[in-house]
């Protein structure tokens, strides 16, 4: 709650705004109502690129069936789309096309990152891969796995949605859209370098191997 | 190389006979691998060869099922450049390599005047190896992006998570323009140029391409 303010200030004081949304009985009230409304009927945006995008779409199919949760509808345009769903590696190709797409989705808006060379570039720990979404576009819920069941993905689901229940309308920092910096770069170079280093079985492979 | 019972049976492919009756000395040797006869042939007359065995009655290697390219692990040995040929009518395969030296020149003959699918089997060799076509009529990198400067990642001097530091290759894809990937050629437009909407016809008159940095010179072995 970094932007709460007591009423108390008075009435000269700056935060009117805030203070009209600040946590008090009614924003909290239509906090919970907005989002039981939002966490269960989020519209996903598959961008399924690899194995992980057959799992999720055994997810959506009837065995597993996201539509209990409220995700049967896929939009397919990322103007209607609430959450975008990265199910698989991403190439440098990509990169500029999902940072696009997520530009594109009005907010409130969230991602998930499905499966482990989404999440971490996985054993695609190469020259053509990104390594790790998250250095692209923010990113909200990881689901691990290599591909992750339904279930697995399910879970993940199930945290997004209470995640979305925990936000209230107080804290407008997290509805503010996040940029490319000047450079064109989502993080500084060094965080990147840093998320980007090799782990794991990657470690025995040199730079020059 | 010595010569095993395998390669000796190489040697009487019917191919290969008539290949070295026809060819003489362009044809180096000849080996048999997993059942497969490989022919490797003098690199400045591939064109000749390749053209004699789609072409030749008793021959009709018709469809070119992939060209590719080997640099193996000793730095001694030359890269390859292998041809996958298919005789559809005969159901009968021929290998063909040219040997590039790699203190030389990696440049060799296109075949796109013989086989037309050539043209994206080379332009993905010169992406993937760095080796030039002569006189292939589009050359430029197919699978990375036409701007990528790290070299070429099939080779064996290249390290496996590129040449630049991740924030950098961070940097130059998220600048990448996803929409500058089609040239005018290939869209298939060209001749329908006056008919489309004024502002795409802008934007291809412009150029939408990102300017192309000079790749790095690795035509020797390191």
């Amino acid at each position: 709650m970094g932007l709460a303010s007591t009423p108390t200030s008075g009435p000269a004081a700056e935060p009117a705004v805030v203070s009209a949304v600040s946590p008090n009985w009614v924003t909290t009230r239509l906090d919970f109502l907005v989002n039981w409304a939002r966490s269960n009927s989020m519209w996903p945006m598959p961008f399924g690129t690899a194995c992980c995008a057959i799992e999720f779409m055994a997810t959506a199919a009837s065995r597993y069936d996201i539509a209990r949760f409220g995700m049967e509808r896929m939009s397919f345009s990322p103007r209607q789309a609430d959450v975008l769903l990265c199910a698989g590696r991403l190439p440098f190709k990509l990169a500029p096309v999902i940072r696009r797409i997520y530009d594109q989705m009005p907010q409130p808006k969230w991602v998930i990152s499905m499966g482990a060379c989404a999440s971490t570039g996985g054993i695609f720990d190469n020259y053509a891969m990104v390594q790790g979404i998250d250095t692209v576009v923010p990113v909200d819920v990881y689901v691990p796995g290599c591909p992750p069941r339904p279930e697995g993905l399910l879970y993940g689901i199930l945290l997004l949605q209470k995640k979305v229940r925990g936000e209230t309308l107080a804290d407008r920092s997290i509805r503010v859209e996040q940029t490319l910096d000047e450079r064109g770069l989502r993080l500084p170079p060094e965080r990147i370098d840093e998320i980007s280093e090799p782990f794991g079985n990657s470690v025995h492979q040199t730079r020059s191997a | 190389m010595t010569e095993s019972p395998a390669a000796q049976a190489g040697a009487t492919h019917p191919s290969v006979e008539a290949l070295r009756e026809a060819f003489g000395d362009t044809v180096t040797r000849a080996t048999v691998s997993c059942g497969d006869t490989i022919v490797y042939v003098d690199a400045s007359r591939i064109r000749d060869v390749l053209a004699w065995l789609k072409d030749t009655p008793g021959q009709d290697y018709n469809y070119l099922v992939d060209i590719t390219a080997v640099e193996y692990r000793d730095v001694e040995r030359p890269i390859e450049v292998v041809y996958n040929l298919l005789s559809l009518e005969r159901k009968q395969p021929l290998r063909v390599k040219a040997e590039l030296p790699k203190d030389g020149p990696l440049e060799i003959d296109s075949v796109v005047v013989l086989w037309r699918g050539a043209n994206w089997l080379e332009r993905e060799v010169y992406d993937m190896f760095g080796i030039r076509f002569r006189d292939h009529p589009d050359l430029r990198r197919i699978l990375m992006w036409e701007t990528y400067a790290e070299g070429y990642p099939l080779r064996k001097s290249f390290p496996l998570r590129g040449r630049f530091s991740r924030s950098e290759q961070m940097r130059q894809a998220l600048n990448a323009n996803p929409e500058a990937h089609y040239s005018m050629e290939e869209l298939s437009i060209a001749e329908a140029y006056h008919n489309i909407p004024a502002d795409m016809r802008d934007r291809l008159a412009r150029g939408e391409r990102a300017k192309i940095p000079e790749p790095p010179s690795e035509t020797g072995g390191e």
